[in-house]
């Protein structure tokens, strides 16, 4: 951000003194002195104003991306907020002379919202927790200096790059409870019956493992193919990290008799925290969105095991045509989203990074 | 200087903020302008003013221009199979009768109706909906009457062809949700069905016909349970079939007047211990399903009833298509009995083509809905589709005999009960949250807890 403000200042800078140059001939041709005079009238002009003259010069330059992220962005979540005020329902149209908070206050009150909400933070901490540790950990062993590192890194990233789509139908399969092959490798080792043992809920009566209808176990399974699809992203960032240290940090910690673990505890990935940082932005946000693989995978029911706010958002607005308690639902998500993305924007604005 | 700046002049920073700020305001002005022109537009669509110049515009139009017909969007969800077949067929014929009517199919399969019906609600709020589409009649079409979005065809469409007399009254209900008639339905299926594989319930011992509670059933589940099959062959991944086996359970538990009470009227918490009942026997069903229920659709557990593997299925009698269509013989190798405790009612899951106030093509659109209500429209399409004629006068031949048991059936029914898994007994946003409570059921939620999430919803 900063960088692009500057370049757009020296473009300015540019262009002005490239004008200015052309005055400056100008006057030289006409008087002598008059020129001065001129120039000092003009920067007074451009003193009095308001504003940076470098801010009007540059406006074709900013104007534009502002005023269409206004208004497709911020102009479309600030009339979603006016929606979620009024009562909206049906196939009417919404009105806008009662605004009241009826929705929010309807939202404590309901069951449905409280389960998808708490299951959107176990998601958000869960997912991001596990993503980051696992990214980092095959980062790291790529990072040996291995045969084939590209071909490793390349099968790491490839499942991001598959649609939520294929994915959660995969998982169906892989979940599946008859022949998927989670159950299938379970019960290789006779496993099976413990694990029944030890994950079935109560009042259920079921001897194979049924890992997406459970309440024990649905939500985990959904992590658990959540990471299996992103902790390629995160590993492909701790490398980027990693790479960007120096080799003498190593040596030098070898040199001090530091033990691999040691090393890496103590040296190495305290480095990586401007790595660790936007990684768990970029999949915080993802978990937030984790609607498309549930979805697919539930359709818009999905019950209260694995129901999320954006699910849940879609089932009330497009489903029930709730419009404006499905409003109230996606404020709360995008407060989520800013609760998320708020405090990284605050540091890197205080580090001078934005 | 550049102190002295700082204080005088806005920084860079603070006039981004302030312009941003600014852009954002003015523009959500605008949003929130452009969202007050739009609802003054429904508004006063939905007051009706619309709706007589659609009909205005419906005067000129057979002034000025005589026979020139509006090209008719017909949009339907049937993709695949039968259905299409059906309502290709069905189409033919009406394009035959009347070659001077532009006809535009407008498919939109998927999502059992889902893909259509998000699809028309926003044409609706839009108002380029097409001339008619497919709908579930009864309280799913409450939104379209409460926003005045539907035309009565009272005179128009009912009153010709003699439909009046040859509809069951439970049909004609659901064709009014609010009190006139605003679409015409063009065929049942039953949701009270109990389908069996033949030879294994002979096998494990059982006799379907003995059956007279939902409770019953538990037992013969058990005892096939015990000889070694699939009790009942079901899926539990997406909440309808689970919920319309909840639904015909209360039935049977209770009667057509409870049911409706409940699903029609919400009359929930006069009647917890009845649907406490009817959960807890629907759970102990679920005791017998396929273990990987949460995992595969109605038709690839219905393959374990074809295959012999699975005794029962309970589902919409769509579900006979499945067996004739493998070749298995009605009442040797399959069959069907009403579903325990529920004889003497039909429980009703129709199709019907409404009529939308501001019509695109409002002659062919009444020319269309009153095709849908003759008998010859219905015989064409319920055989292929294997349902049965809403109409009471159809010619029973060209059905199989399946499809004839059910036609005297539904003829000699006492009440015909609408479904509330398929739309007709309860508006779209509490069948939704009726579903959530049913997604609930299926992952073993406590009765209690279950009829309360049922009582939230109305």
């Amino acid at each position: 951000m900063r960088e692009i403000l500057s370049r757009l200042l020296a473009t300015g800078g540019r262009l002005r003194s490239a004008v200015s140059r052309d005055e400056s001939d100008g006057d030289q041709l006409a008087t002598d002195g008059g020129a001065t005079v001129k120039t000092t009238r003009r920067d007074s002009l451009r003193n009095s104003l308001p504003v940076e003259w470098e801010l009007i010069e540059s406006a074709p330059f900013w104007l534009p991306p502002v005023l269409f992220a206004g208004f497709f962005v911020y102009g479309a979540i600030a009339w979603n907020f006016l929606l979620s005020l009024t009562d909206y329902s049906g196939l009417g149209g919404a009105q806008y002379e009662n605004l009241d908070f009826s929705m929010y206050t309807r939202m404590l009150n309901d069951g449905a919202f409280w389960q998808a909400a708490q299951n959107t933070v176990v998601l958000l901490v869960v997912f991001t927790v596990l993503c980051l540790a696992l990214g980092l950990f095959v980062a790291i062993l790529i990072d040996q200096q291995i045969r084939f590192e590209n071909t490793f890194r390349t099968i790491y990233l490839l499942p991001m790059s598959l649609s939520f789509v294929v994915t959660a139908t995969m998982w169906a399969w892989v979940y599946n409870a008859r022949n998927g092959v989670l159950n299938q490798f379970f019960r290789l080792f006779n496993l099976e019956g413990a694990i029944v043992g030890l994950l079935r809920p109560a009042g259920v009566n079921a001897e194979v493992i049924q890992w997406l209808s459970w309440n024990t176990t649905a939500l985990a399974a959904v992590i658990f193919a959540l990471i299996w699809q992103f902790s390629g992203y995160a590993m492909v960032v701790f490398l980027a990290g990693l790479r960007a240290i120096p080799t003498e940090h190593y040596e030098a910690a070898r040199v001090d008799g530091a033990s691999t673990v040691r090393m890496y505890a103590r040296v190495i990935i305290p480095q990586l925290r401007a790595s660790a940082v936007s990684a768990s932005v970029v999949l915080m946000v993802f978990a937030l969105k984790a609607f498309d693989f549930i979805y697919a995978l539930r359709g818009s029911q999905p019950g209260s095991n694995m129901d999320i706010l954006a699910t849940m958002m879609y089932r009330v607005a497009f489903d029930s045509t709730q419009w404006a308690y499905g409003s109230a639902v996606a404020i709360v998500l995008f407060a989520l989203a800013l609760l998320v993305i708020g405090p990284y924007l605050y540091s890197e604005y205080r580090r001078g990074e934005l | 200087m550049t102190d002295d700046n700082s204080n005088k002049r806005l920084t860079r920073r603070n006039a981004l903020r302030i312009a941003g700020a600014a852009g954002a305001a003015s523009l959500a002005g605008c949003g929130g302008s452009d969202g007050g022109d739009g609802s003054s537009g429904d508004g006063s669509s939905g007051d009706g003013s619309d709706g007589s110049s659609g009909d205005g515009s419906s005067g000129d139009e057979s002034t000025d221009s005589g026979t020139q017909y509006s090209t008719l969007e017909v949009a339907h969800w049937w993709g695949e199979g039968d259905g299409l077949e059906a309502i290709q067929s069905v189409m033919d014929a009406f394009k035959e009768q009347h070659p001077d009517v532009p006809f535009d199919e407008n498919l939109i399969a998927g999502g059992a109706g889902d893909n259509l019906q998000a699809n028309i609600r926003t044409r609706v709020q839009n108002g380029n909906h097409p001339s008619t589409w497919q709908a579930w009649p009864g309280n799913n079409l409450l939104p379209f009457t409460d926003a005045n979005l539907l035309k009565d065809i009272g005179d128009s469409v009912w009153s010709e062809n003699s439909m009046e007399d040859a509809y069951l009254q439970g049909v004609k209900d659901a064709a009014q949700p609010a009190g006139n008639y605003v679409t015409v339905p063009l065929n049942i299926h039953r949701i009270n069905n109990l389908f069996y594989n033949v030879e294994v319930v002979e096998d494990a011992g059982v006799d379907p016909i003995s059956l007279e509670t939902p409770s019953d059933l538990v037992d013969a589940l058990s005892t096939v349970n015990d000889a070694g099959y699939t009790g009942m062959a079901h899926q539990t991944g997406s909440p309808w079939s689970s919920f319309q086996m909840f639904a015909t359970v209360l039935l049977g538990e209770t009667d057509a007047e409870t049911y409706s009470a409940i699903f029609v009227d919400g009359e929930v918490d006069a009647n917890s211990d009845a649907l406490e009942s009817a959960v807890e026997t629907t759970q102990s069903y679920l005791d017998y399903i396929p273990s990987d229920a949460g995992s595969i659709s109605w038709t690839e557990a219905n393959n374990q009833v074809i295959n012999g593997e699975a005794a029962f299925l309970h589902q919409g009698d769509w579900a006979a298509g499945t067996y004739i269509t493998n070749d298995l013989t009605y009442g040797e190798e399959w069959d069907h009995v009403t579903f325990p405790g529920t004889d003497g009612y039909y429980a009703l899951n129709m199709d019907s083509f409404p009529y939308p106030v501001n019509n695109p093509s409002p002659e062919a659109t009444t020319l269309w809905c009153q095709f849908v209500g003759t008998t010859e429209a219905q015989e064409i399409f319920n055989p292929k589709k294997g349902s049965i004629p809403p109409r009471t006068d159809v010619n029973t031949d060209p059905f199989n005999d399946f499809s004839k048991d059910q036609i005297e059936d539904f003829q000699n029914s006492d009440a015909q009960p609408p479904s509330v898994a398929h739309g007709l007994a309860a508006p779209p946003a509490v069948k939704s949250s009726l579903e959530s409570a049913i997604s609930s059921l299926n992952s073993g939620a406590s009765a209690a807890d279950v009829v309360s999430q049922i009582s939230n919803a109305y």
